[in-house]
């Protein structure tokens, strides 16, 4: 009897397991009243929109430009539960360009759902009229469209098919919103002819993730200019992976973590191969193939091979002002740094031939450093570009040599046997140092071997120094002197203000920031041009002859920190006769 | 003195040489050498020289060019010498050139056609607009130098003229600038000149006239704390049309009246609604009698089931869809929304009047007397026996009939089928925008105090709260209560929120707070401020000088309450002096006592809004400053060693 009981529990949990939900039935169009019921979703009762289900196909497919194109069908169902959500309702699908061609958006349908006296009423998108485009640059254009009728309790759908004949720019997939998610699916069927690198990040374990082999029938036509088109038609085995995320919560950005982009769940995809039938190719390759491909390209390296005469129109004066090395890589440092200005925030590439930059005075992050490299080539220093991906971009990873993860482009010089990395683009930061964003774990020199770097940030660690002195004057106040010296990144910050706007309104700035007795005069600041070292700040201040017997005065001035556990100690100095301690 | 004649005689020619050797496409005039002292104290930017040419060619086209040079002088300038021009359909861009020179005039570049960026200039507020821009940069940075540009631009629509305000922002002097209206004769143009008193010259020849402006040697300006905005203190001439068109339509804006009815025949006629919605407005107001209550409802209904969607296209941007495009959709942009409204009132037998308004926090007021298009929104206004109800369509959350700091205290044009009329908005005063708040703490032995907050902020002091309330999670709300006291280290332990929609909106807020090290303990005394929560930021330098009248925006009251609890064993050895002060800005008092282990503490403040002459600001300061001092007061207890003992004996 009790084997029997036993027996039947594994029984049902093995029956339970077999029916654990591998597909969902959420459907277009296929909305119903009971669907309104809910109004609070256990995944997160404060959520304003909970997506019902979102899901996402890609396939591969032949074109009629001779090659192949991938076309990707997206599904979102989202439940509007408060009206400070209704913007999900608008919605933007950002496609790329490159100038000639676009990707190409069609089959667009949109609806909400809503209820109305206990029946659903639904209400169309126009598609016609209601969908506009907004060129936004060069390689981006929007579609943009909101849906009509949302309400408070609404449900709205929509479903469109991207083409793209971009095939480095699979459509990727993120799993993790800003609002949470009941269902999240994406599956990408990919012919054997083709390989992909599957980029998978975030801290949440797929539902589901399987994948299916099968046979697929692929048509490829090319019209050769004149003559006839020619067609050619093949099959080839077809894998379709397909992950599933059930109930994802939204990712809350913590401060102290690097970036968000670090960390939502998403999938992306980076071409690797082309395989048989087609002409073998590893588009991939490896770290040493990537880098002597960038070595080689116009728009990175391939300047920087080169005689670069033109170079000294520039620099020889300053090459030959002399004092060994170091100072002359200084020197040109400083020389880019002040009459370069930097256009972009980040930047691999060099879109622009370094000699234009260097006529034009202006070029991206990379573009810069790019010319910086050829400069301390040309004045005979050792100097290689070095690639990374700034925090706010997300990781790069040190097993596979995908370029797109990277987005900024420094110079590493050896000098002496010391190396140094540089980045002329930032006004703020000195000779060897790089701004926080750099830190970001993996990068590479773009040398021969594809020298891997890791940059951490515990390079950052900060400190600093403020003294004040006080001394009773002899009309009954005080005056004080204050001394600060901030670590090297605040300084960085401190110049760019003192810079930005003066050191008259900077100074306007501390003086509201100290009790209204105060009245500070003679500031001056130490190093502001000097970028390799940290701000030094100066200033005095006087207090008037005050009507109370003790003066309570903070010695941290300015300086405590909200939200720190660093705390001024209170403490009580001398007033006109009293001594108090 | 013929000496000197000489000398000048030398230095004259000394210039034509250099001007004759130089580059004929140098241009010397803009060499640093020739600017003035004067220009360059407090300037970031000097405009050197500048023309702006408007040439209406008949009602419905324009031709306008504008050209200019501007040196910079510093780092600070460098964010003024780009060029960017936004263009639509009825402003289309025909030329844009420009050239770069260095501080002694010398020609380095000039603007090439593929170095002129063009992207969307989609508001980012809007779905979509006609706006697109063009963004020309030389990128130059070795000061001084001077970037030189002209575009000219084509005006297909007259209903905006642009405006001379040569000196449009702080630490810009200007060293010359022109504007220069022509037109068919028999046309009469508009303007009014503030702050500037000149009258133009006026040239008549073949059949047009023409009136110039112009300025010189203007030394920048610095504004200062709490002076009024820049186009109340430095010169501006606003133009404007008599009979204008724009896309087809017909105006006239000689007086508020002409421009209201303007306004009005775009949203004419489009206030039908569909049977469903006027049963819905029947329904919703049936058996209800009060004006104020159907409208209440009728408002709450439209913000129940619309929302803001901004698409502005062509003649769009100042027509609304009609009210069964809202119907349809239940979206529409500020027009859209309130000749909606408008709809829903109508069909209650409820008139209203569409009306135009400069929405803004605390934007400055239109200028009263130049009709022009001054506005960027649109309210509706329901006129009542009194107490005339305004309300805001395209919020879903405000309290029926509040404007706030928003729409609040300005003009507004409301028009009809006969015209426009300007009418002022509430004002919301010290009575309204209040905040009273009670606090009940307890003082723990190692200066950690616990606090039971209680505050009802009404009016403008609601405001920001309501925001969030509205359009963020219960945790971003804990995370901003988290941020945004004033203490180093604290803990929200508990935190409530409740909203009262009327005319004055209220919402009362109470808060479960720990502050560690509040008081702190050196020995056997222990210093505390009284004044927890309302210690008052605003602290003003005593300028040498007063240049500017002295306005302040936003009347409010504050009062707080407190009684704190002491531990056990201590005495007060220093209380600081009970404060009351009066000025014409507000008044202030507050006052602690202690009795046996309860310091019981009060503070008031009212803040009047107003613009007082320069000659008040001195007493501002010291207002102020005595406010500053007062609310940072502190009070030292010594422990009571006799207690103490006593304590010890039980």
């Amino acid at each position: 009897m009790r084997t029997y009981l036993i027996f039947l529990l594994c029984l049902l949990q093995a029956s339970s397991s077999a029916f654990a939900q591998d597909k969902t039935n959420v459907k277009f169009g296929n909305v119903k009243a009971d669907d309104f019921k809910q109004t609070v979703y256990a995944i997160d009762s404060s959520a304003a929109a909970v997506v019902i289900a979102d899901i996402g196909e890609t396939a591969i497919v032949g074109n009629s430009k001779g090659w192949f194109s991938w076309e990707h069908v997206h599904f979102k169902r989202i439940h509007i539960l408060n009206k400070s959500a209704l913007d999900v309702s608008t919605v933007t699908i950002s496609l790329y360009s490159n100038g000639d061609q676009e990707e190409e958006l069609s089959g667009l349908k949109a609806y909400t759902y809503n209820l109305e006296n206990g029946k659903v009423v639904e209400t169309k998108l126009d598609a016609k009229k209601g969908v506009f485009k907004d060129k936004l640059s060069k390689n981006r254009v929007l579609r943009k469209f909101t849906l009509p009728n949302v309400k408070e309790g609404s449900i709205i759908e929509y479903q469109y098919k991207i083409k793209s004949d971009f095939l480095f720019n699979l459509q990727p997939w993120i799993f993790q919103g800003e609002h949470p998610a009941l269902w999240s699916e994406y599956s990408v069927s990919i012919p054997q002819f083709i390989s992909y690198v599957f980029l998978m990040q975030g801290y949440i374990a797929p539902h589901i993730k399987d994948k299916k082999d099968s046979h697929g029938n692929f048509t490829v036509i090319s019209s050769g200019g004149t003559s006839a088109s020619e067609r050619y038609t093949f099959t080839s085995g077809v894998t379709t992976h397909r992950w599933v995320m059930k109930d994802v919560p939204v990712l809350k950005e913590e401060s102290f973590t690097s970036s968000i982009a670090n960390h939502i769940s998403q999938i992306q995809f980076q071409l690797s191969e082309y395989k048989e039938p087609l002409q073998y190719r590893n588009v991939m390759g490896d770290w040493q193939a990537m880098a002597k491909r960038l070595r080689e390209e116009s728009y990175f390296g391939g300047d920087l091979g080169k005689n670069n005469g033109w170079i000294g129109d520039m620099i020889d004066p300053i090459i030959k002002e002399g004092g060994g090395q170091l100072a002359v890589a200084k020197r040109i440092f400083t020389y880019v740094q002040k009459n370069f200005t930097c256009t972009s925030s980040a930047g691999l590439y060099a879109n622009e031939n370094i000699r234009t930059i260097g006529r034009t005075k202006r070029g991206a992050v990379g573009e810069i450093n790019l010319l910086l490299t050829a400069m301390m080539r040309y004045a005979g220093i050792f100097a290689d570009p070095v690639i990374l991906s700034t925090k706010s971009h997300g990781y790069t990873y040190a097993m596979y040599p995908l370029i797109d993860r990277f987005n900024y482009t420094i110079s590493r010089i050896v000098v002496d046997d010391k190396e140094y990395l540089l980045d002329a683009t930032n006004q703020n930061l000195g000779f060897g140092f790089l701004s926080p964003e750099c830190y970001n774990g993996h990068a590479r020199i773009i040398d021969a071997a594809a020298t891997p770097l890791e940059l951490t940030s515990d390079a950052l660690q900060e400190s600093k120094l403020t003294s004040v002195l006080m001394v009773n004057d002899e009309k009954g106040g005080m005056l004080g002197a204050v001394q600060k010296t901030p670590g090297y990144y605040e300084s960085a910050v401190l110049r760019r203000k003192i810079r930005g706007s003066g050191l008259k309104d900077y100074m306007s700035e501390v003086q509201k920031s100290l009790p209204s007795e105060f009245q500070v005069a003679d500031p001056v600041v130490d190093s502001l041009e000097l970028l390799e070292m940290p701000v030094k700040l100066q200033y005095n201040f006087s207090i008037p002859e005050s009507e109370e017997d003790i003066i309570y005065f903070n010695p941290m001035l300015n300086e405590a920190w909200k939200r720190k556990s660093i705390q001024g100690s209170q403490s009580f100095l001398p007033g006109r006769n009293a001594l108090y301690f | 003195m013929k000496s000197y004649r000489m000398k000048l005689l030398t230095i004259l020619l000394g210039f034509l040489f250099i001007a004759h050797e130089s580059e004929a496409n140098d241009n010397l005039l803009y060499s640093v050498m020739f600017l003035p002292k004067e220009l360059v104290k407090d300037a970031n930017t000097v405009r050197r020289m500048e023309a702006y040419e408007f040439n209406l060619k008949k009602p419905g086209e324009a031709v306008f060019k504008h050209r200019y040079a501007l040196t910079i002088l510093n780092a600070a300038g460098d964010r003024y010498s780009n060029l960017v021009v936004y263009y639509d359909k009825f402003f289309e861009i025909k030329d844009i050139s420009g050239t770069l020179y260095d501080a002694s005039g010398k020609q380095l570049k000039k603007v090439r056609n593929k170095d002129i960026q063009d992207h969307s200039g989609v508001d980012g507020i809007s779905l979509m607009d006609d706006n697109r821009v063009k963004v020309h940069d030389f990128y130059h940075k070795d000061y001084p130098y001077t970037v030189e540009y002209e575009v000219e631009v084509k005006y297909n629509g007259t209903m905006f003229y642009p405006e001379w305000f040569p000196q449009s922002r702080e630490y810009l002097a200007v060293q010359q600038s022109s504007y220069t209206f022509t037109c068919p004769e028999e046309y009469d143009f508009r303007y009014k000149a503030y702050q500037f008193a000149s009258e133009p010259a006026v040239k008549r020849e073949k059949g047009l006239k023409s009136y110039t402006w112009e300025v010189k040697n203007l030394p920048a300006i610095s504004r200062e704390p709490f002076s009024p905005g820049m186009r109340q203190i430095a010169p501006l001439v606003l133009f404007g049309p008599t009979a204008f068109e724009m896309q087809n339509y017909k105006g006239n804006m000689s007086t508020w009246q002409d421009l209201g009815k303007f306004i009005y025949t775009l949203k004419e006629g489009r206030d039908q609604l569909p049977d469903i919605v006027k049963q819905k407005v029947q329904q919703l107001t049936a058996g209800v009698s009060d004006t104020y209550e159907k409208v209440r409802l009728l408002y709450e209904y439209l913000q129940a089931n619309t929302r803001y969607i901004s698409i502005q296209l062509g003649i769009g941007g100042w027509q609304p869809f009609d009210a069964k495009y809202v119907a349809d959709r239940k979206y529409g942009d500020c027009k859209a929304l309130t000749n909606y409204m408008y709809s829903l009132l109508k069909e209650a037998g409820i008139p209203s009047l569409y009306a135009v308004i400069g929405a803004g926090r605390y934007r400055e007021d239109i200028f009263t007397d130049f009709p022009s298009s001054q506005f960027n929104h649109a309210v509706l206004c329901v006129p009542m026996p009194k107490d005339t109800i305004w309300l805001e369509c395209t919020d879903q959350f405000e309290a029926c009939g509040y404007m706030g700091s928003f729409t609040g205290n300005r003009h507004a044009l409301v028009v009809d089928e006969k015209g426009g009329k300007l009418v002022k908005t509430p004002v919301y005063g010290v009575d309204d925008n209040k905040q009273i708040r009670i606090i009940h703490a307890k003082l723990e032995m190692d200066g950690t105090i616990e606090l039971d907050v209680k505050t009802r902020y009404t009016g403008t002091q609601q405001e920001r709260i309501k925001a969030l309330i509205d359009h963020s999670t219960k945790e971003n709300l804990k995370e901003y209560l988290d941020e945004e006291l004033d203490f180093p280290t604290y803990e929200v332990a508990d935190f409530k929120h409740k909203e009262t929609k009327k005319r004055i909106p209220e919402i009362e807020e109470s808060l479960k707070v720990s502050v560690r090290s509040y008081a702190s303990i050196t020995g056997k005394r222990l210093f505390l401020v009284p004044n927890i929560m309302s210690r008052d930021g605003r602290k003003l330098s005593a300028d040498n000088v007063r240049k500017y009248p002295v306005e302040l925006r936003g009347a409010y009251t504050d009062i707080d309450t407190i009684v704190i609890a002491l531990p056990a064993g201590f005495k007060a050895e220093s209380m600081p002096k009970a404060t009351k002060i009066t000025s014409r800005f507000g008044e202030y008092q507050n006052d602690v006592s202690i009795e046996g282990n309860e310091i019981k503490y009060y503070r008031k403040i009212v803040s009047n809004e107003g613009r007082y002459s320069a000659e008040h600001y001195k007493e501002l300061v010291d207002f102020q400053s005595a406010i500053y001092k007062a609310d940072r007061n502190r009070i030292v207890l010594v422990k009571d060693e006799n207690a103490a003992g006593e304590k010890r004996g039980f």
